[in-house]
């Protein structure tokens, strides 16, 4: 078997370069392995603890307050071009043209729903002014969708505006039952 | 005397350099890519829109409220906080040592009243960490809220201000806020989101 290995180191001039300069030469080796765990290590964590969604911000510009004792159930948007759009309780969202109970209608968040509506309603109407008007038990994505919604689609004219009695009123003409949280109200 | 049994006695070597090359390379990547979060007390869930503007890290008065209604604040330029408070302190006759001023500067975020601030500062860290947040108050009749952001406003030229809630956070409490912010004649402000896509 050694005359074998002996005649293949022969028969490889490279092989026989390499052992000449290992015999020659002492090569340093150090162990790395600590080196990479470490570093492995430090990956890991800036991997889990990296964040690379950095929030945005929406801007809301409110109409200037007329008057502090402004009765909350007046409406300071011409009734013909006033649509109001109502975020209810446990993501229920209602809309109705003006002052009418005919015209409500249950819409659903996102494209489909009150995007399409407003998109073919918006038209139909001379100067229209959306009024958001959240229920007190909505929550925050509700308000935050519909907000969403008037930048998509454009809508410079919007107001935040009160739930008030007279959109309890309606609703209830038209047949709406709202489920008050009265756990929370009593707050 | 048989060839595979000698081979396998031989260790294999394996060329790790390139491996150790990348792993440092995204060591580094990451290592700058990070910036820390400051530790919060309340944690919200950040609702979704398509708005793409990036929130400006100076100059940003953020007013979180979380699930529960409980406002917190945080004024982003460390420099004008001091003034902040100092001020807030004239308007109740306090004058307060420099080691409670410096205290509040370091706070990343404060949320309880006025009353209960003052002796939070005195605390060491380790007692200041324990103490559950009450949240600024901001009812018509004692609206501390106002008189912070008012005076935000005073100290800090330019200042922007910001409402962080929770998705699911009743409206009612964010109503309560804007109310306030309006009342004092901010009739522009921000609402932070997170990023998510027009067609979903």
């Amino acid at each position: 078997m050694s005359e074998i290995d002996q005649f293949e180191e022969f028969g490889n001039p490279i092989k026989e370069g390499r052992k000449i300069q290992k015999a020659g030469k002492q090569t340093v080796f150090t162990d790395m392995n600590a080196m990479v765990d470490l570093a492995f290590l430090l990956l890991t964590f800036f991997m889990l603890t990296t964040t690379m969604v950095k929030p945005k911000i929406m801007e809301v510009v409110m109409p200037v307050p007329k008057d502090e004792d402004r009765p909350a159930d007046v409406q300071p948007v011409r009734e013909s071009r006033a649509i109001s759009i109502l975020p209810l309780p446990d993501g229920k969202l209602y809309l109705y043209q003006g002052l009418s109970a005919e015209t409500v209608t249950e819409v659903a968040y996102g494209k489909e729903g009150v995007r399409e509506k407003l998109q073919n309603l918006l038209p139909t109407i001379d100067e229209p002014v959306v009024l958001i008007k959240p229920h007190p038990d909505s929550n925050f994505r509700n308000l935050v969708d519909i907000l969403d919604e008037m930048n998509i689609l454009g809508v410079n004219r919007y107001a935040l505006d009160d739930f008030s009695e007279i959109d309890r009123e309606i609703l209830a003409e038209a047949g709406i039952d709202i489920i008050e949280n009265l756990t929370t109200e009593d707050q | 005397m048989n060839r595979p049994g000698n081979r396998r006695l031989k260790s294999p070597h394996l060329d790790m350099n390139p491996m150790v090359d990348m792993a440092f390379l995204l060591v580094t990547f990451f290592l700058l890519a990070t910036t820390f979060k400051v530790p919060e007390q309340a944690y919200v869930q950040l609702p979704y829109a398509t708005v793409d503007v990036d929130i400006p890290e100076q100059r940003m008065l953020t007013i979180t409220i979380d699930q529960g209604g409980k406002i917190y604040l945080h004024l982003s330029n460390r420099e004008s906080r001091p003034e902040w408070i100092k001020r807030m302190a004239m308007s109740y006759d306090l004058i307060l040592e420099d080691a409670k001023i410096n205290t509040f500067s370091e706070l990343p975020g404060f949320g309880m009243s006025f009353e209960e601030l003052i002796p939070h500062l005195g605390k060491e860290r380790t007692e200041r960490i324990k103490v559950k947040p009450t949240g600024i108050p901001a009812e018509s009749d004692n609206n501390e809220l106002a008189d912070w952001v008012v005076l935000a406003r005073a100290v800090q030229p330019g200042l922007r201000v910001a409402i962080k809630a929770d998705q699911e956070t009743p409206y009612r409490y964010i109503d309560k806020v804007i109310k306030t912010l309006t009342s004092n004649n901010i009739l522009r402000f921000n609402l932070v989101t997170e990023k998510r896509d027009q067609y979903e």
